[in-house]
């Protein structure tokens, strides 16, 4: 392993036009392919179709077990929605861990726009007081809107956005109706 | 011997050691899948960062790909640990880090990398983005910067997040 004391461009900008502190080392560390492979290892190294094929044919197995649980997670969700409102903080953790998921994993089974919907749930709970849960309007619209996605694959993009166009006004619209009387 | 560049196969990637961090079942599910059909020889799962810490100084593992939120500890604080473990002591202060998450804002990428992430790929996950992202992180020799507290890449690099499609 290489180990210097001088600046390196790979250290940033203010590296190179500093004095690097003496206590500041910079190392390059070989790659796990040299240090696997040794002499072996021939750079750079090549993709191979093969594995992207594999994994694509894994997601694809994958696919129908997640669209079964995907459509239990929603039913969840729209049974959720009523406690959080009451104050059931059991159910707010159990309605934003679901919506959690689906938007990390809805995209990759091939239902992004149920990913997009649960993404805007997300960062809509990411913010939410207790006023808003009570209120319980914005999430609603968000359930019936991930519900709807998954009952109509086929909807035109373009209703899409104006739907989450929508609950964005919405969003602001509620907080800024509390504002406003607060 | 030949001169041809090394292939990204099975017969590659059945040498490495994968620790998966991450605390969603499915998820859990799609990783370690996706990671066997590259033919990764051996994936071990910690279902947040506390255990994915005592998994790292125990497995020894050659790359990590974590979640960022979790509790009680989440990735980055993990991530954090690590690095500052730095030299000598840690199992393998080198191990890069993929960070996996659903938040996509210039912040939360800054804030990765500044804990000493190596990659950090937005959800949702793509074959194409892990098997690149695995693939760059195997193949390029790093720079590391080390300081009595920290040992990773520098927190002064600029670091893009990986979406699928890009």
């Amino acid at each position: 392993m290489e180990q210097r004391n001088i600046t390196s461009r790979l250290a940033g900008r203010d590296a190179v036009t500093g004095e690097t502190p003496p206590d500041v080392r910079f190392i390059r560390v070989p790659s796990i392919a040299e240090r696997k492979l040794g002499a072996d290892y021939v750079a750079p190294m090549r993709l191979d179709p093969r594995v992207l094929d594999q994994m694509q044919s894994t997601i694809r197995t994958l696919e129908t077990k997640y669209a079964e649980a995907l459509s239990a997670q929603i039913s969840m969700l729209q049974l959720l929605v009523e406690p959080s409102a009451k104050g059931d903080t059991e159910a707010r953790s159990r309605l934003y861990s679901l919506s959690h998921d689906m938007r990390g994993l809805a995209g990759t089974f091939g239902f992004p726009l149920v990913g997009r919907f649960a993404d805007s749930l997300c960062r809509y709970i990411e913010h939410c007081d207790d006023e808003d849960w009570r209120d319980g309007s914005v999430l609603r619209f968000h359930v019936d809107a991930i519900r709807d996605a998954i009952d109509n694959p086929g909807t035109d993009p373009a209703i899409t956005m104006e739907t989450l166009n929508a609950l964005e006004r919405l969003i602001k619209a509620t907080r800024g109706n509390r504002k406003m009387a607060g | 011997m030949s001169n041809e560049p090394t292939r990204a196969d099975a017969d590659f990637f059945r040498r490495l050691k994968v620790l998966v961090v991450e605390d969603s079942a499915e998820m859990q599910r799609l990783l370690t899948a996706l990671l066997a059909s590259m033919g990764i020889g051996h994936v071990v799962v910690a279902l947040d960062g506390e255990r994915g810490l005592a998994a790292f100084h125990s497995e020894c593992p050659d790359i990590i790909i974590t979640d960022g939120a979790m509790t009680p500890m989440d990735g980055f604080e993990m991530t954090r640990r690590i690095r500052a473990s730095g030299a000598g002591l840690a199992a393998n202060p080198d191990v890069p880090i993929l960070m996996i998450s659903g938040h996509a804002g210039r912040e939360n990428v800054a804030y990765a990398r500044d804990q000493g992430v190596t990659d950090y790929l937005v959800k949702p996950l793509s074959a194409e983005m892990l098997y690149e992202a695995i693939v760059a992180t195997v193949s390029r020799p790093v720079h590391f910067v080390e300081t009595p507290d920290y040992r990773g890449p520098s927190p002064r690099r600029t670091l893009d997040a990986r979406r699928a499609g890009n």
